[in-house]
């Protein structure tokens, strides 16, 4: 199965035509599963750049680093989780538009970097973090993730936008 | 009236300016207004569910609010500076629409709400970070401010989707 065929079939899919408000009474479903998307994503990069700007060493200084990861993580990982769902979902509307269009791939190699980054994270620096939990500055290392992480995420906030602009 | 207003708006040097760097100017401005609305938001979520004695992880409300308060106003900051260059770039579009009046009605009552509670819990730290009794009003606080905030990111989205139709 070629990509082409796979886009078409998503093209040809009932969602994609719902999305597309071509039933009666789905003319709102593209900006209200957006909305959605939109109340998702506000928590996912809030609480990751809480995260990040504690690995910064700019806010809560006070706070162990452990404390505020383990308070804020499931958070992220549910809005998430919604982002994802209500983002396919979306996705599927327009696909044909998507598929090939620069913004929207590029907001997705920064999700994947951004990942990558958090997987070295975990395997790196968060591994002793017993040794740096409550010290500001944080190591470098655990800088370097956070640094690398609010850039990444603002990134994929800034092409997420313009997919908007350009299809 | 309004239409006026925003038609003079649409005749002033700033908004040419501002339609001649339309392509980029736009959706970078909306970024960072959907950046700050990340930070606002998950802010006040995390003090509302605090309140609500919901994610009980050590992070008393009134250090909560120490912390997160003052990242409020800054994104508020950001928020006002970026929507007011997009309502300066695209005036029709803004105050066309009741879905942006009710936004900014919203805006107006929750803003002067978090300042009330803010005020309240540096005059009185210890009775806000009791959860035996709450205070009184900390629960109608979170869940009226809560709605609140997510009806003013469900009117700014539908501010796009509507003002055509009132043109």
């Amino acid at each position: 199965m070629s990509i082409d065929s796979i886009i078409t079939a998503i093209h040809d899919s009932t969602l994609s035509a719902i999305l597309r408000g071509d039933f009666p009474g789905t003319e709102w479903m593209f900006p209200i599963i957006e909305t959605l998307h939109v109340l998702c994503l506000t928590i996912v990069f809030g609480t990751i750049a809480m995260v990040d700007m504690r690995l910064l060493g700019l806010v809560s200084r006070q706070t162990p680093f452990t404390k505020l990861y383990r308070e804020l993580i499931p958070w992220t990982w549910w809005a998430f989780a919604g982002a994802v769902v209500f983002g396919s979902i979306l996705a599927t509307g327009k696909i044909e538009d998507y598929a090939y269009n620069l913004q929207f791939l590029a907001k997705f190699v920064l999700m994947a970097l951004a990942g990558a980054n958090m997987v070295v994270f975990h395997v790196g620096a968060y591994r002793n973090v017993a040794s740096w939990d409550k010290v500001v500055p944080t190591p470098a290392r655990a800088r370097l993730a956070g640094a690398l992480s609010l850039a990444l995420w603002i990134g994929v906030i800034f092409f997420g936008r313009w997919v908007g602009f350009v299809t | 009236m309004f239409r006026s207003f925003a038609e003079w708006i649409a005749h002033t040097g700033l908004n040419h300016t501002f339609q001649e760097s339309a392509s980029w100017l736009i959706p970078t401005s909306q970024s960072i207004h959907i950046i700050s609305v990340g930070v606002l938001f998950t802010s006040a979520l995390l003090i509302n569910i605090r309140l609500l004695g919901a994610a009980n992880t050590g992070r008393t409300v009134s250090q909560l609010t120490r912390t997160l308060v003052p990242w409020m106003w800054g994104a508020l900051g950001a928020l006002l500076l970026t929507g007011v260059i997009q309502t300066i770039a695209e005036p029709v579009r803004q105050f066309v629409t009741p879905m942006f009046w009710a936004k900014m009605i919203m805006i107006v009552i929750v803003v002067a709400m978090t300042a009330i509670f803010t005020g309240k819990v540096r005059a009185n730290a210890s009775a806000w970070d009791a959860t035996t009794p709450r205070p009184p009003g900390a629960r109608q606080f979170a869940i009226v401010s809560t709605l609140l905030w997510v009806a003013v990111i469900v009117c700014g989205r539908f501010i796009g989707y509507t003002w055509s139709d009132y043109l």
